[in-house]
């Protein structure tokens, strides 16, 4: 695969601080329908960095250009100085990603275990001395699934589901992990226990993280950074406070008639 | 490669059933009967192959006895002694006519044969996916047929190719199908095959993790083709005789019976399978021609087999289309019972570890 030339990544920049996921100006359309328009941003090692926006803004889609699920128009994403946009998904993998999917896809005849397997085999193969380092026993535990290890993924619960999907992902021992809707269909335990996990698993795998929700209080608490997405642009990035309180931020997102909590302004 | 010990215990009383089989009929039936059972034999190795390419890339692969005919053709050109290659296929190409091998050299080159063709065939195959990959294996099947047919000098054409050195015996097919059994549990529950179940369920899930579902799709055919050149070169080795019409739709349709009725997505599903329309198929054989019951005469019914397998399908896919056994290995049906692991336990309250 092609070493991606450092000069043209603004935020490439001199190896300061090691793993990067960078995004610089994606296009995508759809047969003519563009969904991502000069979509740029960035994910450092180790940050947790949040992605909203509403309905069809054209979140899962960055996310499945970045994994190379689907082609890019334009752009690239690079990763640690390798640009894996338009590369393949497993090549994604291999350069250090790992994701889930907004419609949960555990592979349901297997067992939970065998699921969390698939990925670690894949690991294994290509790089062996992290994927080595992982302990499956401990990362099922870590997300509450030990009980489950040899039930049928389909059979699970749905939040379980969900976590499974995370722990799937993990076994791949990525630089950078994508969560499209992790929270999505969970109770408030279950929400910040999964809280929790993501940022130990974070810590302990020096991952960063992408992550996409619509609860906003859940990325709030989990994320250092945000970005907002409207209909397939960039419209704000910041902290969470800055997020917060951006005034295009709130009409987009509060103005949205799903996220309207009060009508006091 | 460590191989779990749930998978050896599976393999293990999968095999005592196969064994016993082989060695009742080799202690206590006659030779017309222990004939019935190398031919089960044989038909067992077949499914097998069968499923670990079908069961594990969830592909329907009308093909396979293709490279049984392949190498059952090879091992008889190759064997065959000089003396009836004098007048049975003098104008052989190659000087194939002046050449006798010993088993322990045609026997690998039959098998070596098989596989080559499997090779570049499946590099083809791996490519396609769902309906046009079924379509490709059974383009497959009928181009074999149709060289087999025309490929005089080499093959006799429709003419039986008689003369092969008969040595397989029972207990040889019933160890290889043991041993096949191992086989087929090993990649289905390697991490290879995990992989390979996982990318056929949801390819896109799979590459997302990694999974290089080309490569061990290709793993899987060539094993499956393995399975059958074995299955081809025992066939010809027992029988002594074999013509192209041997290795043509009525087997491929039998045997892909057996594996889908069985349930195609475990090994114990094929032996299971392979057991029962075996002994389906001998009853309606013995029905079909007319027997005394009792006193009473019943007439001949040509075609009952035929409409008996059909039958066995659709009703098999109507009321189980996973079949008798569905996906889980012979040791995971206790388990599975007593906790709840099927569907059914979807909705129920999670354990909290
Ligand atoms: N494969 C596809 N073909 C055509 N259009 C698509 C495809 N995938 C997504 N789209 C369109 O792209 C737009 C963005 O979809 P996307 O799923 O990325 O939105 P999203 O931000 O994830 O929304 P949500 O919050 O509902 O998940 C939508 O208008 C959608 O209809
Ligand atoms: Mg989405």
């Amino acid at each position: 695969m092609r070493i991606a030339e450092p000069s043209n990544g603004e935020s490439l920049g001199p190896r300061s601080g090691g793993k990067k996921l960078i995004v610089s100006r994606v296009c995508k359309s759809f047969s003519g329908l563009e969904v991502l328009r000069d979509v740029s941003l960035r994910c450092d090692e180790g940050e947790i960095v949040g992605l909203i926006g509403p309905n069809g803004a054209g979140k899962s889609t960055l996310i499945n250009a970045i994994t190379a699920l689907m082609p890019v128009n334009s752009g690239e994403v690079v990763i640690n100085g390798l640009r894996v946009s338009n590369t393949t998904p497993q090549f994604g993998a291999m350069s250090g990603l790992g994701r889930t999917f907004q419609n949960i896809r555990l592979f349901k005849r297997l067992t939970v275990r065998q699921n969390v397997e698939v990925a670690h085999t894949s690991a294994l193969r290509d790089k062996p001395g992290e994927a080595a380092a992982i302990d499956l026993d401990d990362l099922l535990a870590q997300f509450d699934l030990s009980a489950f290890a040899d039930w049928r993924a389909g059979s699970l619960p749905y939040g379980s589901q969900r976590r499974l999907e995370i722990v799937r992902a993990l076994a791949l021992a990525p630089d950078f992990l994508l969560l499209d809707e992790p929270a999505a269909g969970m109770n408030a335990g279950e929400t910040s226990a999964l809280i929790d996990a993501v940022r130990q698993s974070s810590k302990a795998f020096g991952c960063g993280v992408l992550v996409i929700d619509h609860d906003l209080r859940f990325i709030m608490t989990l994320c250092n950074r945000i970005y907002v997405l409207d209909a397939g642009q960039i419209i704000a990035s910041g902290t969470p406070e800055e997020v917060r309180n951006d005034p295009q931020v709130i009409e987009v997102y509060i103005g949205h008639p799903k996220n309207q909590p009060t009508q006091d302004h | 490669m460590t191989v779990k010990s749930s998978v050896l215990l599976g393999s293990a009383a999968l095999g005592l059933l196969i064994a016993l089989i082989g060695f009742s009929a080799l202690l206590f039936a006659e030779p017309y009967h222990q004939r019935i059972v190398f031919i089960f034999m044989v038909n067992l190795i077949i499914v097998l192959g069968l499923q670990v390419f079908m069961g594990n890339c969830d592909i329907t692969h009308f093909g396979h006895i293709g490279f049984m005919g392949i190498a059952a053709y090879a091992v008889a050109v190759l064997a065959t002694p000089i003396a009836i290659k004098k007048t049975a296929l003098a104008t052989a190409p190659f000087g194939l006519s002046g050449i006798e091998l010993p088993l322990f050299f045609a026997v690998p080159g039959a098998i070596a044969i098989t596989l080559i063709v499997a090779f570049f065939v499946g590099l083809v195959m791996v490519r396609q996916t769902g309906v046009p990959a079924t379509i490709a294996t059974l383009a497959f099947l009928v181009v074999v047929h149709v060289v087999l047919l025309n490929w005089v000098d080499l093959t006799r054409g429709p003419r039986a190719f008689y003369g092969i050195p008969i040595k397989a015996s029972l207990s040889t097919a019933t160890a290889i199908a043991v041993v096949g059994v191992l086989i087929a549990r090993m990649f289905r529950d390697s991490r290879w095959g995990v992989q390979l179940r996982a990318s056929s369920e949801d390819a896109a899930a799979a590459a997302a993790v990694g999974v290089r579902m080309q490569r061990l799709r290709f793993a899987a055919w060539m094993l499956s083709a393995l399975f059958l050149s074995v299955a081809g070169v025992l066939f010809a080795l027992f029988v002594g005789t074999i013509s192209p019409k041997s290795f043509y739709f009525e087997l491929t349709f039998l045997t892909l019976a057996m594996l889908i009725i069985g349930g195609m997505h475990s090994v114990t599903g094929a032996v299971v399978g392979a057991i029962v329309v075996a002994l389906g198929l001998e009853v309606t054989r013995f029905v079909e021609n007319g027997p005394d019951i009792a006193g009473f005469e019943l007439p001949q019914m040509f075609g009952l087999t035929g409409f008996y397998l059909g039958a066995v399908i659709v009703f098999g896919m109507a009321f189980r289309s996973e079949g008798i056994v569905g996906p889980q290995e012979i040791e995971e049906w206790w388990g599975s019972r007593q906790q709840g692991k099927q569907s059914d336990a979807g909705s129920s309250e999670a354990p909290n570890p």
